[in-house]
C-alpha cells in the first residue's frame, strides 16, 4: 500500500486497532514518515477548510441578497450630510479606488491563478478572438450552396494530433471556459472535440475527437521528442492564424521562455493570433513543442512549451491511453523534403473553433 | 419572509455559529449589518464596500469561534464593530487613503488583533489552495475534490471518470495528489512577491 493511501485510511479511521497502533509507533520512530504524514494532513485539512469557507461565504452572500438585496435605498440612509458636503470629492475618489482594488483582486484570483494571469499580461496569447462577423456566412456561400453555414466562433486557434487514438493537443487558454469545441482542416470536416485533460500551468489541453469514422485511419507521422533540442536548430510550425494553414520557419533562439521559464523555448518564428496550439517541429519532423504565445513588444519572438515537459505532464495527469505517440526508431518524416513533410503533417494539424456562452 | 427572532443572546449566537445553525446565522447577519454599513459609509466607503467588509467581519467571527478556547470578552456588537473597523482601516490604507475613522463616542473598541490575523493567515492559505487546484487542471482537480472533500469512494470515482476499475482510479488519484502537493508546497512566498510586483505594470 502506498503511504498516501495509508495516511488516508488512518485519517478516515479506516485502520483496525493493530494497524493503528503500528501506524502510530512508526510515526514516532520514523522521522521522514512522520514528516510526509504531516504534509499530507496539512494539505487535506487545507482542502477541506477551503471548501468549508467557500460554502460559508456563499451562504453569507445568499443571506445578504435575501435580506437586503432589493433594498437599494439603504445605501444613503446613514450618510451624514455634513460629511459628504465637506469631503464629497475625496469620498468619490476613495470609493472608486476601493472599487478598482476590489475588481482587480477578483480578476487576479478569479481567472485561473496569478501565474496564468501574469503571463497573459506580458506574453500575448495567440488565440484568435473573433468579432461577430459575416466571415463564416460569406465563406459558406462562396463554397457553394451545399455547404453548411456556421456561426462565427468566439475564439479560434490551432491544434494537432497527439496520437492515433483521436486525441489532439492545444493551448489551455484557447479552450478555457469553452461551451463547445470543434476542429476542422482541409481534409477533415468540422467535428466536435471533447476536453479531457487540462494543465493550466503549462497552458495545455488535451481533447478527444469522438467520431470514430474520422480517426480510424489515423497514422500520425510525427512523435514527441523526449529530449531537448539545441539552440540554433532550424524549426518550423504549421498553424491556423487564418482559415488556411500557414507555414512558418525560423530557429530555436533560447532554451528558456519568458521570464526565464525553463518549461518553454524561445523561437524566432513570426507567430500570429491563431497560432496558439500549433506544433513546433524540428528538421526531422519531431514535435519539440507547442506554440503558446509571443512577446507583444518584439517581432518574430514566440514561445513554445517544450515537448519533454508535455510528456512529463501527461504521465502525471492521465491514464495510459492518453500519451503522445512514441518516437519511432526512424522518424517517418526524416530526410524528406520540407514540402513533402508538410503534405504528410497537414492532415493532423487543425483549426480549432471555440464557442462560449456569453 | 417571516421575521426572524432578533432576541438571541450573544452566547446563543456564538453557539449557533459553532454548530452551523442557519437560522441563527441569518438573525446575526441581519442584526449587525447596519452597524458596519454605517461605519463604512460614513467613512468614505460605498455600500458595496460595506457589504464586503461586513461579510468578512462575520467570517472572522465564524473562524474564531471554531477555536475550542474562544471566549468573547466583550459584547458581540463591540466585537463586530472592532473587527469591521480594523478591516476597513486596512482597506483604506491599502487604497492610499489616510482617513482617520470618525468615532462615535459611545463605540467601545475591543482588541481583535489576533482574531483578525488568524483570518488573514487563513485567507493566504485559501489562496494557495485555490491556486494549486487551478494549476492542477482537469480531471485532477475534480478527482481530488471528489475524493477528499465530497468523500466519494474509489468505485464511485472510477465510474464517474470512466476508469476501468477502482485500482486505476486509485493510481490516477495518487498521481494527481503528488502533483497537487508539489504545487501546494512549492515556493509560494516568492511567487506572491512576484505577483505584487507585476501588478504595478
Amino acid at each position: 500500500m502506498r503511504n498516501t493511501e495509508l495516511f488516508d485510511k488512518y485519517l478516515n479511521e479506516g485502520l483496525n486497532a493493530d494497524e493503528k497502533l503500528a501506524f502510530e509507533s512508526r510515526l514516532n520512530a520514523d522521522e521522514l514518515f512522520a514528516a510526509a504524514f504531516n504534509e499530507h494532513k496539512t494539505l487535506i485539512n487545507a482542502l477541506n477548510e477551503h471548501e468549508k469557507s467557500q460554502q460559508f461565504k456563499a451562504k453569507l452572500k445568499q443571506i445578504h441578497h435575501n435580506e437586503f438585496g432589493k433594498d437599494a435605498k439603504v445605501i444613503s440612509i446613514n450618510k451624514e450630510e455634513t460629511f459628504s458636503k465637506r469631503y464629497g470629492r475625496v469620498v468619490m475618489v476613495a470609493a472608486s479606488t476601493a472599487l478598482i482594488a476590489v475588481l482587480s483582486t477578483v480578476a487576479i484570483l478569479g481567472t485561473g491563478g496569478y501565474l496564468l494571469k501574469k503571463q497573459s499580461n506580458q506574453i500575448t496569447e495567440l488565440g484568435l478572438k473573433l468579432k461577430a462577423s459575416n466571415e463564416a456566412i460569406v465563406e459558406g456561400i462562396s463554397r457553394g450552396s451545399q455547404k453548411t453555414v456556421y456561426a462565427p466562433a468566439n475564439m479560434e486557434g490551432s491544434a494537432f494530433a497527439l496520437n492515433n487514438k483521436g486525441y489532439i493537443i492545444t493551448s489551455f487558454h484557447i479552450i478555457n471556459s469553452a461551451d463547445s469545441v470543434f476542429v476542422e482542416n482541409g481534409v477533415m470536416q468540422r467535428t466536435l472535440a471533447k476536453v479531457v485533460i487540462t494543465d493550466p500551468k503549462l497552458d495545455l489541453a488535451i481533447l478527444k475527437i469522438d467520431n470514430i469514422d474520422l480517426i480510424k485511419n489515423w497514422q500520425v507521422p510525427f512523435s514527441f521528442a523526449a529530449r531537448g533540442t539545441d539552440v540554433g536548430e532550424k524549426v518550423f510550425t504549421l498553424g491556423y492564424p487564418r482559415k488556411d494553414m500557414v507555414y512558418g520557419e525560423g530557429s530555436l533562439s533560447s532554451l528558456s521562455g519568458y521570464n526565464n521559464d525553463t518549461s518553454m523555448y524561445q523561437i524566432s518564428i513570426p507567430v500570429n493570433p491563431g497560432n496558439s496550439g500549433s506544433p513546433l517541429l524540428d528538421e526531422n519532423g519531431n514535435v519539440i513543442g507547442v506554440i503558446r504565445g509571443k512577446i507583444t513588444s518584439a517581432e518574430a519572438t514566440g514561445f513554445a512549451v517544450k515537448s519533454a515537459e508535455i510528456i512529463k505532464s501527461l504521465q502525471t495527469l492521465s491514464s495510459d491511453s492518453i500519451q503522445p505517440s512514441k518516437m519511432a526508431k526512424r522518424p517517418v518524416l526524416k530526410g524528406l523534403k520540407r514540402t513533402e513533410q508538410i503534405k504528410r503533417i497537414n492532415p493532423y494539424v487543425f483549426n480549432i473553433l471555440v464557442y462560449k456562452k456569453d | 419572509m417571516s421575521k426572524p427572532d432578533l432576541k438571541f443572546t450573544d452566547s446563543q449566537f456564538i453557539h449557533g455559529l459553532r454548530t452551523g445553525d442557519n437560522a441563527i446565522l441569518r438573525a446575526l447577519y441581519k442584526k449587525y449589518y447596519y452597524i458596519v454599513l454605517k461605519l463604512v459609509v460614513n467613512n468614505s466607503g460605498s455600500s458595496e464596500a460595506a457589504q464586503d467588509i461586513y461579510q468578512e467581519t462575520v467570517i472572522v467571527l465564524y473562524e474564531n469561534v471554531q477555536k475550542p478556547d474562544f471566549t468573547l470578552n466583550c459584547q458581540l456588537q463591540t466585537y463586530i464593530y472592532s473587527v469591521a473597523k480594523r478591516l476597513w482601516l486596512k482597506q483604506l490604507k491599502k487604497n492610499g487613503n489616510t482617513f482617520l475613522i470618525k468615532e462615535d463616542s459611545e463605540d467601545e473598541i475591543a482588541d481583535v488583533t489576533e482574531d483578525v490575523s488568524l483570518h488573514e493567515q487563513k485567507e493566504l492559505d485559501f489562496i494557495k489552495v485555490k491556486q494549486s487546484l487551478e494549476n492542477l487542471g482537469e480531471p485532477c482537480a475534480t478527482l481530488i475534490r471528489d475524493f477528499y472533500v465530497q468523500r466519494l469512494s474509489m468505485d464511485e470515482i472510477a465510474e464517474k471518470f470512466g476508469y476501468t476499475n477502482s485500482d486505476n482510479a486509485k493510481n490516477q488519484k495518487y498521481k494527481c495528489l503528488q502533483r497537487l502537493k508539489k504545487y501546494f508546497f512549492e515556493k509560494t512566498t516568492v511567487e506572491l512577491r512576484e505577483t505584487e510586483r507585476n501588478e504595478k505594470h
